[in-house]
């Protein structure tokens, strides 16, 4: 199955970003595609190349990780604007792109998940 | 099959930046030939409400930019029947015509639907 995600929410204030990242690691695990991966709202403060929690997990990190595998990760231009996340403070493998992304996320997915607070 | 979205609005207008997102990015991905229906429940009901004042906030009236939806081609705007009783509204108290439909009619609706975008 082809699987579409929509992330909501920052990095650690809520469990969101965590969840869709164990979501797309169980779902590749199990044989899945991961169509997409649209950061949308504070989402896209998932993608700041300069996290760095001590000793803890590292979000961009990790989703800096899924964009090595190959996976589209976008984060929505518009919302990196309104929260400073320039393009050269972005982790490379997500993308800054516009809402052209999320549709053709939505087109080639079978399913379609959105992790919000 | 066509790719149909539900565009399901929960969240209450304003405390957070939810049903505004939602609200742009139903125009966003309107234009890519996605046919797009909204479903507004619970608190998100509110969104819809006429009269909003929200520039003590120095936010922008919600309600405004979904009245103009039509502009964009969807046409399909369902709200809970329940959601809207419990906040005393009716649905001359909304922006637009909205069918007012109930819980299990939102099932069939979002079954309908290959995706669902929440918000």
């Amino acid at each position: 199955m082809n699987i579409g995600v929509m992330l909501l929410d920052g990095p650690y204030q809520h469990q969101g970003a965590d969840s869709a990242y164990q979501f797309i690691k169980a779902a590749l695990a199990r044989g899945h595609q991961i169509a997409g991966v649209f950061l949308f709202a504070d989402g896209v403060n998932n993608a700041n190349q300069f996290i760095s929690p001590p000793g803890e997990r590292n979000i961009a990190e990790r989703f800096e990780e899924l964009g090595k595998l190959g996976i589209p990760i976008v984060a929505c231009t518009a919302c990196a604007k309104f929260r400073g996340l320039r393009p050269n403070i972005k982790v490379e493998h997500v993308q800054l792109s516009g809402l052209g992304s999320l549709a053709e996320f939505l087109k080639q997915a079978d399913r379609f998940v959105t992790f919000s607070a | 099959m066509n790719t149909r979205i539900a565009m399901l609005m929960r969240k209450a207008p304003y405390g957070s930046v939810y049903p505004a997102e939602g609200f742009r990015a139903m125009m966003g991905i309107a234009v890519f030939e996605l046919d797009v229906c909204l479903v507004f429940m619970d608190a998100g009901v509110g969104v819809l409400a006429k009269g909003q004042d929200p520039s003590a906030l120095d936010m922008k009236p919600l309600g405004d930019g979904f009245a103009a939806l039509s502009d964009v081609g969807i046409t399909e705007v369902y709200v809970h029947d329940e959601s809207l009783a419990e906040r005393g509204l009716s649905p001359e108290d909304l922006v637009l015509p909205a069918r007012v439909v109930s819980a299990a009619e939102i099932t069939e609706i979002l079954e309908s639907c290959t995706s669902v975008l929440s918000f």
